[in-house]
């Protein structure tokens, strides 16, 4: 048993967290080298090495499994540098890509474009053919014509091929000749066929997920790989992983094939380990987890110890970006950090957000020339931030600027410095719970039953007042919060899903047309257990799940098959009630006269190669600790004098009554008046915010 | 304007608004999911809103423009009509024209919320039903001669509920004359529950603020509300507006359409905007009629695209807007037993139109062009009965090809338009959806090139589909206004096209079908339906090199429209990615343009 190494490469910082053999967590931080990845992980490796005593390579040495995660295909597609790809379909459907699925935000507001398509038109060709929706064969393939498509694909240099043809999850013959063609006149051109990667209905959705699939191919099979053989020559002879949106891990040769799954795997960890800190501290498994970042607030959920999936994944916003189709973490974003700049609109209200003062020019404080009030400058005003201690002292904050900025805002809104700052903070607070309410309160869960998870640099200004508004008790604030989704790898499952379209209804089961969709769904989660080194002996769960709904809609919800397969009418009908229930909890109202309608069949395979750390006996004890220093602080009535503790003088069972002010080297935590804080045994802040 | 007198802290007023506003979203994502009729749960012709205890419009939500104005006309009628008899655990269902609701179509469900025994909101959800038991397969019935050949069920604010328990005499008379009952009541169950939701969280809001601070919060929000409008209006030029349309004609009822007339008096100075919408034909005998909750609503609707984006839409807004309306007009003022089942699309989409083109006379930088109109085939009420499912009957309205958005000072059109009621806001349809579902096949569904109105800002280009029933026989019933009077470009913008639909048959093309019509297809048969693009806002001469030529590298255009309109010349080809403007032989192209104009 050696060293365990998470590496998240974000848009500036690689993050990377290392855990020993007695689990002990580590973090490194150094800046992100896009042009060769691997250098800005090797930086940062040197960073832990030296916190443990070894060189870089020694440590490598020693390593068993490293888990890679990268923004890397996100940022291919937003700056629009994924390969030259077709998109091939059925005749008569160019327009699938153009056309979506409708949506748009604001119904007076006439001042955008109508977003360009993922594949421009130009590079969409159609095939003659077509499939009926029960599979039926209503034209043969033309494969002359088809031939004459590929030959001009190769002629015109395309580096990749999406193929998503209509019914092809109803019958694959004419994608899967289609592959062969490929093969057999553009050789070594990837390709991706919609059947494999999104067998799923609804024609948008299967082909943006196979397009964005296909046009990653290039790119990121030479990065992985390009990554992998770095690692190999650096002296790494362990496994090594790679996060996924469904948080979960893989090899790298399955994201080769798959590329799509390492899109949005960062944020999607931090639920996961949202999970694992709750776990850790007894806090069962409704938990919230909120992200604050510089520019964005980012929120999961985890539920029943589940994390929680959506089949709407936008790359970019909603509607006027491309729709991912597959299951990713559902982690809802909106424009609201440290960051975030406060306004006043015409008629009066004061507004923050969604604009962001960013890392250029930044918070005024910055001393960077940013000239507009800012969340981060309002939290310096109210004297929560110490400006010699921001990022562990290496960036000195600039409290005039500050003042003065927050000052001028608060004479246009006729309030006082303290005042303006407070209100911006309030502000802030309320679009963070409209935020976690539209993802807890409107998919039917009690945020009041759940424990908040809080990561990222920002998340200590304003989490406990905005866990009491949404009536939550208790905050696990972890001191690695600021590494939130690196240490959510360290706590993730391989994890794989299979997938099967096969309809059918309540009153008309389709028992064996099912059962053996479930049958094919477990072989191929069995096959690709097989497949792994790493899984072999390692704990496995395999979930099943259905995507039904009452007959005659057509939006489904997520619902657990109670049983491996269904078998008999007993199993149908609780297979249906599983289905009431869910119903009912998400929109209050259940049809048992209807029949129910099952569409997409879903297996899940999670396996655990490293058991995840043993919770540690609780802190017996509380004691007080003795404050490092008193600062004046703002809550609202009064400034009031304020103890300041510094995190790394705290022991474990230490309690604070707030106000107070807990100093860590990447975050600081504000224990508001009435509330109170712990530091746990196995290491995190335990806000009680009641 | 009220006096400024605030109670409450302005960081509250935001709050508590940020609530309510959640509340109605809850309410519209319950109402979308959980719906069964592709015209709600796809085509999201629904909207939900909170009216206060006393009738005044509090929040809606991004509902659809048509739907904005009129719920407290329906509310004050709930209160009228049951007096004191109102309680908690009361439901009630409204879909009468003549009492403030848009059409017979949209059934509006009222449940009343409580707070220590005072009755402080209503909670409502308008949604268009698939089959109202009208006397033909579909909601909209333009040559309905009155309301009895209509035949729609009316339900002026009826109580549906009691102690949360449905009064069943209500669900048999609805199950007895609805189409596809099961539907109706899975839609019900859908609007009802998302009612029901907003009541949950609207009793925790009071519980949580306390009576007193919800009604102080009512008076800030509508006082707040006033002074954006009022600080809106004041920004706008003074002017007095006039704008005329067109309808398409009904073939022996209406040989020339309806000539329609808007006038926008904007009032900086005493900050309101007067609508006139006197001057209009009298009420006429088909179901074009407009009721004036439609029709208020899509001329208030135009009025917010001229104004600032994020205004709030309620009764402290609609303060600031003045009408004036006919005694007996197809517009806003229909005399009965005349019918409105049409009311919120046909007259009310030109209606929108002449009043958002309207503010372009103001000058470059105001106002929009006219949207593509008309419910063509791609968005037909179809019905009949299913072989493959033992003879089931089914009716549903399609939303599978839409028409193009207007172009704006500063933006083309919004391709996935629809009407100009719906304004981009409803889903499309898959096909596969709607292939599994009803025994239809799709042939193509498109954009259709070089359609677009054009401009500096180029209206959304027109969609085309053609399909037609597997394996029995099919009623679509089309109801286009949009195939005769193109939408109109502004500020030297270019119209749009028409609409246009056809019957095939062996591949062949019939004559062109007439706009409004039922049409039986039988196995075999289908109904191709192009529909209208919207016009261009700006000359095309300005517009940017460099958005002609995406266009034409996409096909939007055609590299001889761009040199024709546009005055775009092109070198290289499409296909080896070389083609780039001309600059020299643009700039001489454009002056040729310029000068065979003068």
């Amino acid at each position: 048993m050696g060293y365990r190494i998470s590496v998240d490469t974000g848009g500036t910082f690689t993050d990377m967290v290392l855990v020993d053999e007695d689990g002990k967590f580590s973090i490194g931080k150094a800046l992100t080298t896009p042009e060769r990845i691997s250098e800005g992980m090797f930086s940062a490796l040197e960073v832990v090495a030296e916190s443990v005593g070894k060189t870089a390579r020694d440590l490598l040495a020693e390593t068993n499994i490293l888990i890679y995660g990268t923004t890397r295909a996100t940022n291919a597609v937003v700056t629009k540098a994924t390969a030259r790809t077709a998109f091939l379909t059925t005749t008569g459907f160019r327009d699938i890509l153009v056309l979506k699925e409708g949506g748009k935000h604001g119904p007076h507001d006439y001042s955008y474009d109508y977003p360009q398509p993922y594949i421009p038109r130009r590079h969409t060709f159609e095939i003659d053919e077509r499939i009926g929706s029960a599979g039926e064969i209503v034209r043969e393939l033309d494969e002359a014509k088809a031939r004459s498509v590929i030959e001009t694909l190769k002629a015109r240099n395309f580096e990749a091929v999406s193929v998503s043809l209509l019914w092809c999850i109803a019958n694959n013959a004419h994608e899967l000749r289609i592959g062969e063609l490929i093969e057999e006149i553009m050789p070594g051109v990837p390709y991706t066929l919609s059947h494999q990667l999104a067998p799923i209905l609804r024609e948008y959705r299967r082909a943006s997920a196979t397009s964005i699939d296909a046009s990653l191919k290039p790119l990121m099979q030479a990065h992985l790989r390009g990554m992998q053989s770095d690692l190999l020559e650096a002296g790494f002879s362990g496994d090594l992983l790679v996060s996924t949106s469904v948080g979960g891990c893989q090899e790298v040769e399955t994201l080769v094939e798959r590329p799509i799954n390492t899109l949005k795997s960062g944020p999607a960890m931090a639920p996961v380990a949202g999970r694992a800190y709750s776990n850790l501290e007894n806090m069962g498994g409704d938990v919230i987890v909120c992200d604050t970042g510089g520019t964005t607030f980012d929120v999961g959920l985890v539920r029943d110890g589940q994390l929680v999936y959506s089949r709407d994944s936008w790359l970019g916003p909603q509607w006027l970006g491309d729709i991912i189709g597959a299951s990713t973490v559902d982690v809802r974003s909106i424009g609201a950090g440290g960051g975030s700049i406060a306004w006043q609109d015409p008629g009066g209200l004061l507004r923050v957000g969604p604009q962001s003062a960013g890392s250029v020019p930044g918070p005024a404080c910055y001393g960077n020339g940013g000239n507009e009030p800012t969340v981060t400058d309002a939290a310096l005003v109210l004297g929560y931030i110490d400006p010699n201690y921001f990022n562990g002292g290496r960036l000195t904050l600039d409290r005039e600027a500050a003042e003065r900025v927050i000052g001028d805002f608060g004479k246009t809104i006729g309030k006082s410095l303290d005042e303006t700052a407070h209100a911006i903070m309030v502000i802030a607070n309320e679009l963070m719970i409209k935020a976690i309410g539209e993802i807890t309160v409107n998919d039917g869960l009690n945020p009041r039953e759940s424990v908040i998870v809080a990561g990222g640099g920002a998340a200590g200004f304003n989490i406990m007042p905005i866990a009491r508004e949404l009536g939550c008790d208790t905050v696990i604030l972890p001191k690695t919060a600021s590494a939130l989704s690196a240490c959510g790898m360290q706590f993730s499952s391989i994890v794989f899903e299979a997938t099967r379209s096969r309809f059918t209804a309540s009153n008309e089961f389709d028992i064996d047309g099912v059962n053996t969709a479930l049958q094919e769904i477990e072989t191929e989660l069995q096959e690709f257990k097989d497949s792994l080194a790493t899984a072999a002996g390692a704990k496995t769960t395999i979930e099943f799940f259905v995507e039904a709904r009452y007959k005659a809609q057509v939006w489904e919800l997520d619902t657990a098959l109670p049983t491996q397969r269904v078998e008999g009418a007993e199993a149908v009908m609780a297979l249906a009630e599983s289905f009431h229930q869910t119903h009912e909890r998400v929109h209050a109202v259940r049809d048992e006269g209807s029949p129910v309608e099952f569409v997409n069949w879903k297996g899940r395979i999670s396996i655990q190669p490293f058991s995840p750390p043993e919770a540690p006996d609780p802190a017996k004890v509380s004691q007080s600790p003795t404050p490092d220093e008193t600062r004046s602080c703002f809550f609202g009535d009064e400034r009031v004098s304020t103890p300041v503790y510094r995190g790394d003088n705290l022991k474990v069972g230490d309690e604070l009554q707030g106000p107070a002010i807990i100093q860590e080297a990447t975050t600081t935590i504000v224990v508001y008046p009435d509330m109170s804080a712990q530091l746990s045994a196995a290491g995190d802040y335990i806000l009680n915010c009641c | 304007m009220s006096e400024k007198e605030s109670t409450l802290d302005p960081v509250l007023i935001s709050v508590m608004a940020n609530r309510l506003d959640g509340i109605v979203r809850e309410m519209t994502n319950t109402l979308l999911r959980s719906a069964r009729s592709a015209v709600i749960s796809s085509a999201r012709d629904f909207s939900c809103c909170l009216v206060t205890g006393d009738d005044q419009l509090l929040a809606p939500a991004e509902g659809l423009p048509v739907h904005i104005f009129g719920c407290h006309i329906q509310t004050a009628n709930m209160r009228k009509y049951h007096g004191d008899d109102i309680k908690r655990g009361d439901a009630y269902l409204d879909n009468d024209p003549y009492g403030g609701n848009t059409h017979p179509a949209d059934h509006t469900f009222m449940v009343p919320v409580f707070f220590e025994g005072e009755h402080l909101f209503t909670t409502v959800s308008k949604c268009h039903m698939a089959d109202i038991g009208n006397s033909i397969p579909s909601s909209y019935f333009v040559r309905a001669k009155d309301v009895y050949e209509e035949g729609a069920l009316v339900f002026p604010g009826v109580r549906i509920q009691r102690d949360f328990e449905n009064i069943e005499d209500i669900m048999r008379m609805c199950r007895a004359r609805i189409r596809v009952p099961d539907q109706w009541y899975g839609d019900y169950l859908a609007g009802l529950g998302s009612a029901r939701i907003a009541e949950r969280r609207l009793e925790a809001f009071c519980e949580k603020y306390g009576k007193e601070t919800v009604k102080a919060f009512f008076k800030e929000w509508f006082d707040y509300s006033e002074r954006r409008m009022v600080d809106n209006i004041k920004r706008l030029p003074k002017a007095s507006l006039v704008n005329k349309g067109r309808s398409d004609p009904l073939i022996g009822v209406l040989p020339d359409g309806l000539e329609l007339t808007v006038k926008v008096d904007i009032d900086p100075d005493e900050a309101e905007i007067h609508i006139d919408l006197s001057d209009n034909p009298p009420s006429v005998d088909a179901g074009l009629n407009t009721s004036l909750g439609a029709a208020t609503s899509a001329v208030v609707g135009a009025v917010f695209n001229a104004l600032d984006k994020d205004l709030p839409r309620n009764e402290g807004a609609f303060r600031r807007l003045k009408f004036t309306y006919a005694e007996d007009s197809v517009v806003a003022a229909p005399k009965f037993p005349h019918s409105c089942s049409v009311a919120t699309t046909n007259v009310s989409e030109r209606l929108v139109n002449i009043t958002q083109s309207a503010f372009a006379q103001l000058g470059d930088g105001m106002g929009l062009s006219e949207g593509g109109a008309g419910l063509g085939a791609g968005m037909a009420v179809i019905s009949g009965n299913d072989a493959s499912r033992g003879g089931e009957p089914y009716v549903n309205r399609l939303m599978l090809s839409t028409n193009g958005g207007p172009a704006s000072p500063v933006a083309d059109g919004w391709v996935n338009y629809a009407i100009p009621v719906i304004a981009g806001l409803m889903y499309r349809d898959s096909v596969e959806v709607d292939e599994l579902k009803h025994p239809i096949r799709v042939e193509s569904l498109g954009i259709v090139t070089d359609s677009s109105g054009a401009g500096r800002r180029r209206g959304a280009p027109a969609q085309q589909i053609e399909y037609g029933p597997t394996e029995s026989p099919m009623i679509a019933v089309i109801s286009c206004d949009g195939q005769h009077t193109p939408p109109r470009g502004v500020v030297g913008g270019l119209d749009g096209t028409a609409g246009e639909s056809w019957q095939i048959e062996d591949g062949v093309q019939s004559e062109r079908l007439p706009n409004v019509i039922q049409l039986h297809l039988n196995p075999g048969q289908r109904v191709r339906g192009r529909d209208s693009s919207g016009g261009g806002y700006g000359d095309p001469l300005d517009r940017e090199l460099e958005r002609v030529t995406v266009d034409v590298l996409e096909g939007w255009e055609t590299r001889e429209k761009a040199h024709d309109i546009y005055g775009v010349v092109f070198t290289g080809e499409i296909d080896d990615e070389t083609l780039e403007p001309d600059v020299a032989a643009t700039e001489a192209r454009r002056a040729e343009i310029r000068t065979a104009r003068v």
